[in-house]
Parts: C-alpha cells; structure tokens; sequence
C-alpha cells in the first residue's frame, strides 16, 4: 500500500448502524487520488446513479487525500460526493478544516454512508467505530447550534459536521457545515437530512506514514512561504469580496437576476463600506496560511462573507443594503443552504413577480425585507419557501408561461457570480460542467481576465483554455490543495507530482497527472451519462442566449456560438 | 490618459485613480513604479506580476510593454485572480 493512505474505506449503513471497512486498491488510489476523484470513482462502483438521490440507497461519500494531515498549507480538506438532489447529476463539494484531519485519522480514506436512520440520529465514528446516537434534542437547530451541542456532548477532541433545518427538510440547495465553511453547492445537506443524520462526529488516532518525511517538511516550508506572497494577498488582505467592484467596473456583475452586469448600488457592498460599520476580522481553516477569511461583525457574532455570497443575496436580488446582506449571508449559514442557489431561486421568483407570472407582490427587487423573509421560508419549506426549495429550474417548470429561459441554472445549478455574455470562455465551462454551473470546477474566468482572449467573444480557441482549467481543479480537488494557491506554483502539475511522490512513494509524473486530471473529469460524466445525460444539456438558459447585456451591447452570446463551443469542446475531450 | 486600480493595485496605489503622461504601456509602468512606490512589488518597467492584469478601456487585457496608449485611453489595472 501506497504511504499517505490507509487503503480503505468505510461502507456506513445507518439503517442498521454498523460499518464494513472495504479495501481500496493501489491501483484506484493512485487513478483517483483522493476528494472529488476519489469520491467520483466510489459513487460509480456504488451504482447509484439511476437512484432517488433523496432515497436510503443513495450513497453520501465523504473522501479525504493522500495529502490531508500533512503539513503542506491548506491540505485539510474533504470533497462530499454524492448525486445531487437538486440537479440529478454528479455532484462534488468541498469544505476545509478539522473535520478533514479526523476523518482520516479513523483510519480510512473515505466514508460511504448509506440508509436511513430509524429516527433522527448523530453519527459517531470513533477511531473507524460507528454508533449512532439520538438526535431529536438537536431537531431544528442551526448548523452552529447542533455542532456547539455536540462538542459539548462529546468531547472537544471530536470534529463535527452538521446540518441546519434545511437539511432537515430536504431544501435541494442544503448544505453540510463544519467550523463554519459549507460543502455548499448541490444539496449534500439535505442527502445527509434525507438519512436522518443530523451530524457526524469524528475523532481518531490513525496517522499515515510518509515515503520521504524530510522531503515532505521541506516542501512544505516552501510553500507556505510562497503563500505568503503577492499570488495570494487578495484572498488575505481583502478576502473574495473585492470582486465585487472589479466585476461592476467590467460589467459582469449579475444584477436583477443577470438583467444587467452593474449595479449602480455596489459601492454600498464593497467591503471597505461595509468595514466601515461592520469591523471586520481575518480567520483561516485549520493548517492554511492564507487566512481568506473576513469575518464581519454584525451584533454579538461575526458574519464570513465571500463573493459569491455578495453578489447572490446583494446585486442579484438587487439589494444594496450591507447591513441586510451580511444578516442574510448569516441566516443562509445557520439554516444550511447555499447562498448562491438561494439568492438565484429568489431573484428568480422576483422577476417572475416583476413580470406578473407569480402573485407574490412582497417579493420585489430591492426589498432586503422581502428577501430576508424568502430565506426563512425557504429554510423551513414554508408558504412560497416550499416551491423555492426546489432551486429555480422546478420552481420556473411549475410557474411555467416561459419563465424556463430566465431561471438562472445549468442542469439544476444556480450560477454563480459571473456574467456568462461577459465571461465567455466561463460561459462554456458552465454549460459542460458535470455539476453545473459552477465556478470552482472550472476556473475560465482566469482566461478571461487575461490577454490569451477576447471575453465578449469566444472563438474555437477559448476551448482549450476552458479544457485546461477544468482539468486543473479536477486535480486540485482531489489531491486536495485549495484553489487560492494556484498563481503560487510556476507548474502545478510538475510541483504537485513533487508532492505525491515524497507523500506516496509512487515515481508520479506531471504528465501522469494531466492524465489522471482528464480521468477524474471523465468519471464524473460518465456518472452523468448513466443517470440520463443528454447533449441538450450542456447550454445556458436562453436568456444569455438571445439577449446582449443591456450595459454592454458587445456582450452577446449567440445559441449557435455557444453550440460550437460546446461541440469543440466535446471533440477536444474526445466525447 | 486615466489609469484606474482596482483591488490589491489600489490597496498598493493608496489611491482609486490617477493621471499618467505614457505613449506606450512600457513607460506607463515605469512612471507608476515611480509616483506609486507601493505598486513595485506588482509592477516593473518590463512587465507586471503574474498576480495583476491591466485591461484597456475595459476591452482587451494587454500585457505587451510595446502597447501604444492614448491620451484618451484608461488602463485598470487589477487583481488578476477573479476567483471568489
């Protein structure tokens, strides 16, 4: 067996409360690494991808990597896998910090949970040993109150993630939250809520070996100097925030539900305004030398504000007021919902309302009232909140009158803060993303935001670019490394195959890994296509298709453009 | 012509904006490592750090120091990394 690994996984029936550990071979490790790949590979041999995602049988993956407990910088990371309840595709999410070192140390590579609970239960895996244990004093708590009880209950040497209400009640978009981040994206929460698991808890003693220790420590000094620098001083100094009056300025920020690229009240959510009332601190996950949290006061607790969250519960729903934006991003936290699904199912809802399609007359742009009012609906399933559960692509079906080509998804996945007309080489990544639209599978926004291109008018050669940035995150989360590091490396590829091979032993090469990034990208479609994909799609709402960005009449993206983007895109991956 | 900064640039620049005499994008970076010496770390006369981009007009990204700038023209100089 390969160092860095245990060579097994946990198989986890919460029906009947026991756990089986199976072997995982070298051959598979070193295919699939570890998160998303090896999650990827897991979900394919469970066969689960004709299954009810929201059924006992349907499998939660949670899967570590070879490098998780290392000291290399931002290592302690897990990917959640799973078929998303939201879009019935592939879905991975990932999320940082303890709960990753713990988890590995029970002494396995990955846990696959399958079953449902008899009633509602915390699942504790105590050095590879599974109970379960009553949960119903935790029913309806946030995803705070249920791990604050928890570590009370247990002990502080266990690591917990846990889901809100929304998990509970099968809100598509719940997420898993751990120590204050989110598996966000795709609805893992509610697969977790679905099998009457309200936590895991984890503790263990278990530590992997490494091939080459001394080689290990020096590469790590290295890199976590380099993480100190220039390559990474937004996320540290400013945090993702700052996107907010970059995108304004390229007309790319989505606003009114993508009606346009800039919001004449973004000023109101930069984070120096929002600094100004609300003292803002810095916070990293466990083993992470970055520290791109910025923590925004807002009474007696902080509020993590991200980008993403930014813009989906601010210029999306066209809310301009910090103050409600930072009370929404926490509320959003405490339920356990995605704030890019949740404030792209609501901006959707209030243009259906501006349109006169959906008798709501509260629910209107600009209203933080209103919109602080549709989360809690959402996060309970109440009133309208139950409809918006069911993320915008089934609320838009059932509204029906048309109101398909605006809701803001690709394959069920509410998109996120990136104005596709503006971005096109983006614009492709989402429309071939196994998940969805998403920005942390492929990073074209990178080229976008560069000379190799023309943003507002992709050609045939934005393809590879789209291709080489989808690849590169397929392999950065599954070795995991976090995504914030990527200007730190002069060759990814080259100093990550430096970095399994002092961890594993194995001779890996950069060229292995280009090829075991397309392996990992590939398994994830391959789930896609035996859970009912069809070429149709891999397309964006027909919004970004017909209609130029109203601030910006250059940005226009054409049906047939983006068919051809797409059909090279396939052809380059030789699908 | 105008040379806007935007994220890291203006945390560096200590200022949102300023007016800069250049013909080409080569002498712009070498009158800002002049008037903005915090920006040294990111910009040189040859070029700048993989970490910052500069776009023109809010169009095409250049990066070539031979790029001829008018006097009308404004160059945003930003944090390349878009990521969030």
């Amino acid at each position: 067996m390969a160092f860095g690994y245990h060579g097994r996984y946990l198989r986890i029936d919460v029906t009947r409360g026991d756990g089986q550990p199976v072997p995982l071979p070298d051959s598979i490790l070193r295919d699939y690494l570890g998160g998303s790949g090896l999650g990827a590979r897991l979900l394919l041999d469970e066969g689960s991808a004709l299954v009810d995602p929201l059924s006992p049988e349907a499998p939660l993956i949670f899967a570590f990597s070879p490098l998780v407990g290392s000291p290399l910088t931002t290592s302690a990371k897990f990917a959640v896998v799973n078929k998303s309840p939201l879009t019935n595709r592939f879905n991975d999410s990932l999320a940082s910090s303890g709960f990753a070192i713990s988890g590995k140390r029970s002494g396995c590579d990955a846990f696959v949970i399958v079953g449902r609970a008899p009633s509602l239960s915390v699942l504790v895996i105590d050095d590879g040993a599974i109970r379960l244990e009553p949960a119903d004093d935790l029913r309806g708590d946030t995803c705070q109150a249920a791990e604050e009880k928890l570590r009370a209950r247990l002990g502080p040497d266990y690591r917990i993630a846990a889901i809100g209400p929304a998990g509970e009640c099968a809100v598509r978009y719940a997420t898993i939250s751990h120590d204050g981040r989110h598996a966000g994206r795709g609805g893992s929460g509610a697969v977790l809520g679905s099998k009457n698991i309200k936590a895991i808890a984890v503790r263990g003693t278990q530590r992997t070996e490494y091939a080459d220790p001394h080689r290990v420590t020096e590469l790590s000094r290295d890199l976590s100097k380099r993480s100190f620098g220039p390559a990474t001083a937004k996320y540290r100094e400013l945090g993702t925030a700052s996107n907010l009056l970059t995108f304004n300025r390229f007309g790319s920020l989505p606003t009114r539900n993508f009606q346009s690229g800039t919001f004449d009240e973004a000023p109101n959510l930069a984070p120096d305004e929002l600094s100004v009332a609300h003292a803002r601190t810095r916070a990293s996950c466990v083993a992470c030398t970055i520290g791109c949290e910025h923590i925004y006061s807002l009474g007696d607790k902080g509020v993590r504000l991200e980008y993403e969250s930014l813009f989906a519960l601010g210029s999306l729903c066209g809310v301009s007021d910090g103050d409600v934006v930072l009370r929404a991003a926490r509320r959003c936290d405490e339920l356990g919902i995605d704030t890019i699904s949740t404030g792209g199912t609501i901006a959707f809802a209030m243009e259906c309302v501006e349109q006169g399609l959906l008798d709501e007359p509260w629910l209107t742009f600009g209203s933080g009232d209103a919109m602080l009012r549709a989360i809690e609906l959402i996060g309970r399933r109440e009133g309208l909140g139950d409809l918006l559960a069911e993320g915008s692509r089934f609320a838009a079906n059932e509204i029906g009158q048309g109101s398909i080509a605006f809701a803001p998804q690709v394959k069920g996945l509410e998109i996120p803060g990136y104005e596709p007309r503006a971005l096109q080489t983006l614009a492709l990544g989402f429309a071939v993303g196994a998940r969805g639209a998403d920005h942390n599978r492929s990073g074209a926004y990178d080229v976008d935001f560069s000379d190799k291109v023309d943003r507002r008018h992709a050609t045939l050669d934005n393809v590879r670019h789209a291709i080489e940035t989808e690849d590169k995150a397929a392999l950065m989360d599954s070795l995991i490394l976090c995504k914030f590091l990527r200007r730190v490396f002069d060759d990814f590829y080259v100093e990550s195959a430096g970095m399994l091979r002092a961890v594993t032993g194995w001779e890996v090469t950069a060229d292995e890994l280009h090829e075991t990034a397309k392996r990992i990208v590939s398994a994830k479609r391959q789930f896609n296509l035996l859970a009912g994909w069809t070429p149709d799609e891999d397309t964006l709402p027909e919004r970004f298709l017909t209609t130029p960005l109203p601030n910006d009449p250059a940005a226009a993206l054409t049906r047939e453009r983006l068919q051809d983007l797409v059909a090279e895109y396939h052809r380059q991956r030789g699908w | 012509m105008v040379v806007e900064f935007l994220g890291i640039p203006r945390e560096r620049a200590g200022i949102s904006e300023m007016e800069v005499e250049a013909g080409t994008l080569g002498e712009l970076f070498g009158a800002l490592t002049t008037r903005c010496p915090g920006l040294r770390e990111l910009i040189t006369a040859k070029g700048l750090h993989p970490s910052v981009a500069a776009n023109l007009n809010g169009d095409l990204f250049v990066s070539d120091p031979s790029t001829p700038l008018a006097d009308d023209d404004r160059l945003l100089i930003i944090s390349a990394d878009a990521g969030g």
